[in-house]
């Protein structure tokens, strides 16, 4: 069968207008149904004939995923709001200001009107063997076309590979992970709510899956605690041109100094492994430190401990150690004339 | 910005001022139609099927179910096409066809994405249901992807017949007989020797047999002599032209003609380059593309897939459409070829350049040897005036996407190895950059290329001090000198490059009417791929008869609406070579109002004048209005309306002038005008980075482009050109490459998201540019072309830019990303393979 | 549904990467059904042995109270292989029924101790211990042909006595020779695949092709393993062999045992 590629080839297609007919129609068609949000990630794989579902079922037109809502102090975002809406929200710029900033750094002003924050969460790997075709572990296979002596992997994974080196590319993640959110999870058995950091498996567990989403599961809403409204925060994103752009590397914090000290820290870094890490080691070492210059270097140095380089990705060890650092304790501004 | 001229030259009314083209509306309102905006009833689509292989041979193709399928109506394949035909000069000598070119559709692919077949159904998913029942038994051949690899002893080549183009010696011409026309490139085998890799350390490129040499002068003394010499290898990188319009061409036929819709940079050139393809008669081919969405060299005229759609509306009998998406662009497209590159370069203590002597390797792909390399060296010895110089290259093939010229080609990719060198010299000899540059460049009829015909030639002229001199000022070059480089986590750098290309060609013709409603109906053969060039070139008309504008229509974009020969729209050469044109055609209708205001109001034509839309007499007096004279045209026939034409001016010009004598005062002329020597044009370039020294990423703070172009004609045109084509050349300084799996051959980076080109966040924060305005003088308007030059300053005056800011050793090659610089400076050395291609 | 997956190669061609992993049922189940028909037929259907003649008192005299049959090193041997066996199965196919873990590392680790142990085997085997013991002999198939009669109502002489191994473990043991051979070479293969810390990663040491009948032999002798442990582990535990089981463990079997099914004249017995 020979290749062809940007034609979208033919599905069924359903619009529920409801979550429960969603959750009904995945019940029905289990892994034969592809969950269509914003499409950002979904018609890459569709229009290159490279994933070919019998069925996808687009949440366009289910309102209930959709809006801003304050609770108790935090927030429940709808799964299916745009990254631009999340960006703009005047509750989410005044209290959680990271996640306005992170989702910000995603893609384009295009992508953001229309990419939503559930599906920035849960999009998949970019890795360029992986997206162009290539029977890689993570598309069923059985080898890693990343991680050989040729391959070009400047983009790849410096921690927690096994077999797959690919990345998570997600801006929003490591935002939400320092915030302390919840991904509300529904299917028609019911509703069960886990932790951001804990949303996303890494290749060691299930190397074709990038969340822990099985068939039939539908991300409804991200909760955002009252735990860290207001604190400070650090994000950055690393990337090659200004817009468009995956991460090489991003970070993310939010930290309650009191006094000069770090009181309490939430450090999570991204595109460094197949899932957002949450720094629990350096949170645990800088906690209760100064925060200053030197605990910013310890906590960089310890992120990176471990970290292993492919043939082209080395500089992402330099690069992780400077942004925890800068999470840590800030960037020293320059002073021009 | 008003164009800047200098004391002497004329005022003009229309020259060197904006305007509204005439293109501009329908661009901004979306009424322009590009080719893939046309239907026709009954109109089929067409897809293509491509090589998965980098290197192949077809053993069988089964079509069979696809046929079967309703909605599926032909394939076609390479054994479709007519054979690569042998061209004709206008010496009429046989030029022979080169049987190794591309072809458009072929069995025996040389890169993965080669269009095999071409699938032509009722809609595009019946295409693509009909490519994926289509099973292909493919032979897999040993593959070469990178250049330096393929000339190791024992590797593969990516071609059955080698991995070298040689060029044949032609046969010496017969006593008094014209030189015979140089015979087809051949491609060979050649393999350095291990010896000769072990002999390059750390990163220089080793320095095998190269097929290709020039010298000129004692290149030899000059190094010996030098106080200083640097021996520096870079390597640039392969760019896709990535226009924004991709190659989509939809044909019909009708009565025995061709119609193609395609994309093209030239109008009238496209129409002999589809003949030769379609083993036609040029009068049987008609091309319409009236927009086009940018070429950069990569469709000087189309391209030859545009015959696709052609023999499936012939085989079908129906109209066809072939839309090509961008991955599909990504491989019939074409790039910019990379060059490995190493280069000698003695200087005096002045900074003064004593020789250079050059080594490059072009990666060619598999198709066409490209002039690249040797363009590289040629336009060095023009930007820097080495006093003495040997060159020497090869151009090796490769199973990667066939190349083509790319904006500045060549020039490109000489300047981009010889500026980390001068800007280095500069440090090591604690000479200002800005001076290094002036004290080696070019001014008046400098000296260009080896001996040819036993003498070194020149360019008509440059004003590149005068551009380095003004832009030093606009710039405040020494007061951003005397800031510091350090701040916080970020450093700043300065930087200067000079960057030249051709820039003007001659002997194209030039067509108008006066009609006798007093204005002027222009025929122009250019191409509106985006430089407005198309419009801009026939101010002079207007200008030299004083006609205003608002009553000038121009005719472009269709060859069936009687276009003049023009010049190609490529290498820069369209604003010299058709503002030339323009002119003569211009005088040709200013003689014969003259002759006609004689003949009615008497005296002799030189007693009158052009003028106010009148001709006049000088002494004051009679006078005609040039509605008048145009009727008066048409009642004497003869030379005056187009019934009788000029010898010299081509055929193609001939037909349309046919076509359109008995209208009006035709005015049609052949530039023969004299020109000593080549036409080229320069471009200095500034800029300020910043650099994060903790994260590698920088941005460009500002930049400052000035031009040496001659005489200005469309300001705001020419800053679009002179930015634009920065930008272009900024792309391979901060992103733009190719990235390949070397074991298997394929492209990792296809679409625009992993190539990268910049956007417009990625401009710098502050750009501007400015013009020196001197006319040329060897064309009477002193026009000369501008595309390409810029490209090589905005490249370089970044990178240039990041050396003044990090030291040296830090970057081998561009592009130069965050990763680059992070881990150079980590390491306290380049980190980067500097060699490997395709990384 | 095919017995093996197939997928695109990067350069369009059609390759095999794995077997269908249905096939883990079709072992499991056969396997099991195997045990179902073998209990039921020996409880049920087939004939009762005639017990062989007996020995000379002589002869037996001589055979002491418990007959050595499996050596320490040849004990650790077979239990260490077998919990590396276990490790591999569990490591291999928990996580196909959707029991998520971290296995590869695990899965090649407990392979580098089957391999060792194989290893260790063949050598001690063919140096130390009757390398010809196991294989089947001339006799052994004569006496196969006489039983296969017999069982199937026909006349034949008396099948002998058996040496030390009956010709049933004698065939078993070529099986799992054949499987654990497959699966072990195609195993250290593939640890070219993934990261260790033996050796730089590189799956290009063979074409895609290749690597693809490599894990499809790698499946299939892994699948088939599955059943053939099942087999071997049913085996272990009938009443009629579990005295061989139990030398397994303690090493010996008892005086009556071997003279009741051993030839003393071609399993000398020893202590």
């Amino acid at each position: 069968m020979a290749i062809v590629r940007d034609i979208m080839p033919a599905f069924e297609l359903f619009q529920p207008a409801t979550v429960d007919d969603a959750l009904r129609l995945l019940a029905q068609h289990g892994a034969d149904a592809w969950v269509l949000a914003g499409g950002l990630d979904s018609f890459d794989w569709l229009k290159d004939r490279i994933k070919r579902p019998k069925v996808v079922i687009d949440l366009s037109q289910v309102a209930e995923l959709r809006g801003v809502r304050e609770v108790g102090g935090g927030l429940e975002i709808g799964a299916m709001t745009t990254l631009t809406e999340v960006v703009r929200h005047p509750v989410v710029k005044a209290k959680f200001s990271i996640l306005s900033t992170g989702a910000e750094s995603a893609a384009s002003p295009q992508i953001r009107n229309q990419g939503t924050l559930g599906g920035n969460v849960s999009q998949d790997a970019r890795c360029w063997y992986y997206r162009g075709g290539w029977k890689c572990y993570r598309a069923g296979g059985n080898i890693c076309f990343a991680d050989t002596p040729t391959a070009i992997n400047r983009e790849h994974a410096i921690l927690g590979a096994d077999r797959c080196v690919a990345v998570n590319p997600s801006d929003s993640a490591p935002a939400l992970i320092a915030l302390e959110a919840q991904m509300v999870i529904r299917n028609t058995q019911g509703e069960r709510v886990v932790n951001a950091e804990d949303y996303f498996i890494g290749p060691a567990i299930d190397i074709m899956r990038m969340t822990v989403l099985k068939p039939g599961d539908l991300l409804t809403a991200i909760r955002i605690p009252a735990t860290w409204a207001g604190a400070q925060f650090y994000f950055e994103k690393v990337r090659d041109r200004a817009v468009w752009d995956f991460p090489l590397l991003n970070v993310a914090s939010a930290m309650v100094v009191t006094g000069g000290n770090i009181e309490r820290i939430r450090i999570a870094v991204n595109a460094a492994a197949a899932r957002p890490l949450r720094l629990t080691a350096v949170e645990d070492a800088v906690r209760g430190k100064p925060r200053n210059a030197s605990t910013g270097e310890m906590g960089g140095k310890l992120a990176v401990a471990g970290a292993e380089p492919l043939r082209y990705n080395g500089y992402k060890i330099p690069l992780m150690r400077n942004l925890v650092k800068r999470a840590i304790s800030g960037v020293e501004e320059a002073k021009w004339a | 910005m008003p164009a800047k001229t200098s004391p002497g030259q004329p005022a003009y009314k229309l020259i060197g001022q904006n305007y509204a083209t005439p293109d501009l509306v329908a661009k901004v309102t979306g009424r322009a139609k590009y080719a893939e905006d046309y239907r026709a009833e009954g109109m089929l689509f067409a897809k293509l099927l491509l090589s998965p292989m980098p290197h192949a041979h077809v053993r069988n193709i089964d079509a069979s179910e696809a046929l079967a399928m309703p909605g599926v109506k032909a394939i076609l394949t390479v054994d479709d096409l007519p054979a690569p035909a042998d061209a004709m000069t206008d010496l009429g000598q046989v030029i022979p066809a080169n049987k190794l070119a591309e072809r458009g559709l072929t069995n025996d692919p040389v890169y993965q994405g080669e269009p095999i077949l071409a699938v032509c159904a009722v809609d595009e998913y019946t295409c693509a249901e009909a490519i994926e029942r289509i099973r292909i038994d493919y032979e897999r051949l040993p593959h070469a992807v990178d250049p330096l690899v393929t000339l190791r002893p024992g590797t593969a080549n990516a071609r059955v017949e080698g991995n070298v183009w040689v060029r044949p010696v032609a046969a010496a011409p017969g006593p008094g007989q014209p030189p015979p026309p140089p015979p087809a490139p051949a491609v060979q085998e050649l393999k350095w020797t291990d010896a000769d890799f072990a002999e390059a350390k750390d990163g220089q490129l080793p320095m095998g047999k190269a097929t290709d040499e020039w010298t000129y002068g004692d290149w030899q003394a000059g190094l010996k002599n030098a106080d200083l010499v640097l021996d520096e290898t870079f390597v640039t990188p392969n760019t896709s032209h990535q226009t924004l319009e991709t190659r989509t061409a939809m044909a019909y036929w009708q009565n025995g003609k061709v119609f193609v819709h395609c994309s093209t940079q030239s109008t009238s050139q496209t129409v002999p380059a589809l003949a030769r393809w379609l083993h036609m008669d040029a009068s049987d081919v008609v091309v319409i593309s009236e927009y086009t969405g940018g070429g950069f060299g990569s469709k000087i005229t189309s391209s030859i897939q545009a015959i696709i759609p052609a023999l499936l509306s012939k085989k079908t009998g129906a109209p066809v459409m072939m839309r090509v998406s961008r991955e599909e662009e990504h491989y019939i497209g074409k790039a910019r070829p990379s060059i490995h590159g190493r280069l000698k370069v003695g200087f005096t203590k002045d900074g003064r350049i004593t020789a250079v002597d050059m080594f490059v390797i072009c990666d060619s792909g598999p198709y066409d040897p490209q002039g690249d390399a040797n363009q590289a060296g040629r336009q060095l010895s023009l930007m820097y005036q080495p006093p003495a110089m040997r060159w020497r290259g090869l151009s090796v093939l490769t199973n990667t996407p066939p190349r083509v010229s790319q904006s500045q080609p060549g020039g490109f990719q000489g300047i981009v190895l010889m500026e980390p060198i001068l800007s280095k010299a500069s440090r090591k000899l604690g000479i200002d950059q800005v001076a290094i540059h002036r004290i080696n460049a070019p001014e008046g009829k400098a000296l260009i290329g080896p001996a040819v015909g036993g003498k070194r030639q020149y360019v008509t002229s440059a004003f590149i001090k005068e551009a380095l001199d003004k832009g030093h000022a606009a710039f405040r070059w020494d007061e951003r000198k005397a800031q510091p480089k350090r701040s916080g986590t970020k450093a700043r750098g300065i930087g200067v490059a000079t960057s030249c290309f051709v820039g003007g060609s001659v002997g194209f013709d030039g067509l108008f009417i006066i009609k006798p409603d007093g204005r002027l109906y222009i025929q122009s053969g250019i191409g509106n791929l985006g430089t407005e060039s198309v419009s801009d070139c026939h101010r002079v008309t207007a200008e030299v008869l004083g006609v205003p504008w608002d009553k000038c229509e121009i005719t472009w974009g269709h060859t069936g609406r009687n276009l003049p020969w023009t010049c190609p729209s490529g290498g820069s050469q369209t604003t010299h070579a058709m503002t030339r044109a323009a002119y003569v055609a211009a005088m040709d209708a200013k003689d014969k109002l003259q002759q006609i205001a004689a003949k009615d109001l008497g005296g002799k034509p030189e007693d009158y004048d052009v003028g106010g839309e009148r001709v006049f007499h000088k002494g004051g007096g009679a006078s005609m209005s040039l509605a008048q004279a145009a009727k008066r045209a048409v009642e004497l026939g003869g030379i005056y309306d187009g019934h009788e034409l000029p010898k010299g001016i081509n055929k193609f010009t001939v037909a349309s002038a046919n076509a359109l004598s008995g209208q009006g005062l035709l005015a049609v002329a052949r530039d023969t005008m004299p020109r000593d020597g080549l036409t080229h044009s320069y471009v200095a370039g500034f800029a300020e980075v910043e650099v994060d020294l903790e994260t590698g990423k920088y941005q460009i703070l500002d930049y400052l482009a000035v031009a040496d172009v001659g005489t200005v004609i469309h300001p705001r045109a020419l800053g679009g050109q002179i930015l634009g084509r920065s930008m272009l050349g900024i792309g391979h300084a901060i992103g733009q490459k190719w990235v390949y799996d070397q074991h298997y051959g394929l492209p990792l980076a296809k679409r625009f998201h992993h190539l990268k080109p910049p956007t417009i966040l990625d401009a710098p924060e502050k750009m501007a540019w400015d013009a020196v305005g001197i006319p040329d003088p060897e064309t009477p308007i002193g026009a000369r072309g501008i595309g390409e030059p810029p490209v090589g300053a905005g490249c370089m005056a970044i990178l240039n830019a990041l050396s003044d800011a990090l030291g040296d050793d830090v970057f081998r090659r561009a592009p130069v990303l965050a990763d680059t610089i992070l881990a150079s400076l980590e390491a306290g050395r380049p980190m980067e393979e500097g060699l490997t291609a395709h990384i | 549904m095919g017995l093996v997956e197939f997928a695109t190669s990067p350069w369009g061609q059609s390759v095999p990467i794995h077997i269908s992993f249905f096939l883990m049922w079709v072992a499991a189940i056969g396997g099991l059904a195997f045990l179902i028909v073998h209990a039921i037929w020996v409880q049920f259907i087939a004939r009762k042995e005639a017990p062989a003649e007996a020995v000379s008192p002589e002869v037996a005299a001589k055979v002491p109270e418990k007959v050595a049959r499996h050596s320490l090193a040849s004990r650790l041997f077979h239990w260490i292989m077998a919990a590396a066996m276990f490790a591999l199965l569990i490591t291999a196919f928990l996580p196909k029924l959707g029991y998520q873990f971290p296995w590869v590392t695990y899965h090649w680790i407990a392979g580098l101790v089957l391999t060792a142990s194989i290893v260790f085997h063949i050598f001690h085997a063919s140096f130390w211990l009757d390398f010809w013991a196991i294989w089947p002999d001339s006799i052994d198939l004569e006496d196969a042909k006489r039983r296969w009669l017999r069982a199937t109502g026909k006349t034949a002489a008396a099948p002998r006595k058996f040496a030390k191994y009956p010709m049933e473990n004698k065939m078993y043991h070529a099986v799992i020779v054949l499987a654990g051979l497959s699966v072990t070479v195609t195993g250290l293969f593939m640890m070219k695949r993934v990261r260790t810390p033996f050796f730089t990663r590189n799956p290009y040491v063979f074409g895609d092709m290749t690597w693809g009948l490599m894990y499809v032999l790698h499946g299939l002798a892994g699948v088939g393993l599955i059943a053939l442990i099942m087999a071997h582990i049913y085996f272990a535990l009938r009443p009629e062999k579990f005295a061989i089981t139990k030398s397994m463990v303690f090493g010996s079997i008892s005086r009556e045992h071997y003279l009741e099914h051993h030839d003393p004249e071609r399993w000398a017995a020893t202590k």
